[in-house]
């Protein structure tokens, strides 16, 4: 498949060390993924095995040690220059003084300084109905739900009209009905925005039922030991879960982590 | 044009009544703290009238408020005084807490330079100062305002400190990832996020301006509450000692709630969890 589309996102020989104390302590091993225009991949491993690490890397958050990396064919730090580079964190980390509307258009307003304040307006409201929030305009986080506040920094991301999205757990703080509404509704987006996407879980369901691809990390050394393509049919729908191609595909995903971490134990 | 989309009233009428419950709360709050001080007040009378205590030693409540209402135009004007004195002081306070706070967290070397003489600075009893202050500024405005900077400045700078550095790290890479400076850091995201921490760093302050106001007068003065109380008290004017003292209550409480009420206008939001 990646050698006929071309790659979006390319690794090379990844390395992260990070110095303790006068200790390199090596926190990123070799890692390799090629990721399409288009593509939805996600990262999946146990604790510590660097994969909020990969994707910081990804997104030019962090300087890796060793190694090339490319999104959109330029240097992340690049990319997110030229806001080609959408986040999402765990946490919604929304700004509690402003309404829905207002965060979603905040960075927009320092990223495209020279646009017009409704310009700006105007976007983050067509985002917010993207998101099905725009009822919510003028509600401040504290009267949203979690689920609610992640829409509306999945919208403040997608306001910069970011190629690529970047997504550090984006579901990890939130009750498992949420969750799978939070995956079907990210599923829709993605379809209707097609924007590449990398995401960061460890859960295997969310994993298996959104992504093209899943990159299974290991620990000790934590790299990516198998890429997985996940063979069932787009769109993806609750029926998808009761599959059989997507029980193989946990299945699988299930002994890959086993294995990681057993080896973990192991060394 | 948004704000004339239907759907966005409910949010309004919402806050609107959260807002007109909270107010009623409040005022039932007050219910039995308000019950205990008569209840104070009742026994205390009671108690100097059946024991007859001396004027001098221990002043009856209506003998007190008599005082307030035959020395009303004194009091008033000392109350004036110490009010002008309290005013200007806090009000430099803030200004220069709030200044010391965004120099240190915009200009880290400098503040790194500064913060320690801020905290040796501290470990100096203030009070200990007003003399020297007097000696220097005389015994009018001057040397009270000084004082009470000297002593309101510290809680204002500190608590500012925390709420400016405060910020989700998150937040900062977000903002970093779309090109924005320090400067657009500070304004956008800290100075907002701090002014929570600011509003209460400013309600410590003022509640130490009296103080200050007040030890600045026991000090050396010529007028104010302070020296109206140090005054009746060589006198064994008791009654108007208790009267000033109503009155220092009376205006430290307003000057809080006047900086309560400018929180809640301004200021309503919890600051996030960290």
């Amino acid at each position: 498949m990646s050698a006929v589309e071309p790659a979006h996102i390319l690794a090379r020989g990844v390395c992260v060390d990070f110095t303790v104390a006068g200790r390199v302590n090596r926190v990123l091993h070799d890692v390799s993924l090629s990721v399409p225009k288009g593509g939805f991949v996600s990262l999946i491993g146990p604790s510590g095995c660097g994969k909020s690490t990969l994707l910081k890397v990804l997104a030019g958050l962090l300087p890796p040690s060793a190694g090339e990396v490319s999104v959109a064919g330029v240097a992340p730090v690049e990319a997110v220059r030229q806001r080609r580079i959408g986040i999402v964190f765990q946490e919604a980390t929304l700004l509690p003084w402003k309404n829905a509307l207002d965060n979603v258009a905040m960075l927009t307003h320092v990223a495209h300084a020279g646009r017009t304040g409704s310009e700006i307006r105007d976007r983050a409201t067509e985002m917010l109905r993207l998101v099905g929030l725009e009822h919510a305009a003028h509600k401040r986080p504290a009267q949203l739900s979690g689920g609610m506040r992640q829409r509306v920094s999945i919208a403040r991301a997608l306001a910069l009209d970011p190629e690529v999205l970047m997504m550090d757990e984006p579901f990890g703080a939130l009750d498992a009905i949420t969750r799978e509404e939070m995956s079907a509704f990210l599923l829709e987006i993605w379809e209707r925005t097609k924007k590449t996407i990398v995401l960061v879980t460890h859960s295997i369901d969310e994993a298996a039922f959104l992504s093209r691809e899943v990159h299974v990390m290991a620990s000790d050394p934590a790299t990516i030991i198998e890429a997985l393509p996940i063979d069932l049919p787009y769109p993806r729908n609750e029926d998808s879960y009761s599959a059989p191609a997507f029980a193989r595909a946990t299945a699988r995903l299930r002994r890959l982590l086993k294995e990681g971490h057993r080896q973990a134990a192991a060394a | 044009m948004i704000r004339d989309d239907p759907a966005a009233r409910p949010a309004d009428i919402d806050a609107s009544t959260g807002l007109v419950a909270n107010t009623r709360g409040a005022v039932l709050r007050f219910v039995p703290a308000l019950g205990l001080f008569i209840a104070v007040l009742v026994v205390w009378e009671g108690v100097s009238r059946i024991f007859k205590l001396p004027e001098f030693v221990l002043p009856a409540p209506t003998a007190i408020l008599a005082v307030l209402i035959a020395h009303q135009r004194d009091l008033g004007y000392a109350a004036y005084v110490t009010a002008r004195e309290v005013l200007y002081g806090f009000l430099f306070s803030a200004v220069i807490g709030a200044a010391v706070a965004l120099v240190t967290a915009r200009f880290a070397a400098f503040g790194r330079a500064l913060y320690p003489l801020v905290v040796l600075f501290q470990t100096v009893p203030k009070v200990a100062l007003a003399p020297l202050f007097i000696l220097w500024f005389g015994f009018d405005l001057a040397p009270k305002v000084v004082l009470i900077v000297v002593i309101a400045f510290f809680p204002v700078a500190i608590n500012m400190m925390v709420g400016l550095q405060n910020v989700d790290p998150n937040l900062i890479a977000l903002m970093r990832s779309v090109g924005a400076s320090r400067n657009e850091i500070l304004m956008r995201i800290q100075i907002p996020n701090s002014l929570p921490y600011l509003m209460a760093g400013l309600k410590v302050a003022v509640t130490l301006a009296v103080i200050g106001a007040i030890v600045g007068e026991f000090a050396g003065a010529q007028a104010g509450l302070g020296y109206m109380i140090q005054f009746a008290s060589t006198q064994m004017q008791t009654s108007l000692v208790f009267a000033a003292l109503v009155e220092v209550s009376v205006l430290g409480l307003l000057f809080y709630y006047v900086i309560e009420w400018i929180e809640r206008r301004y200021v309503d939001w919890v600051p996030a969890a960290d």
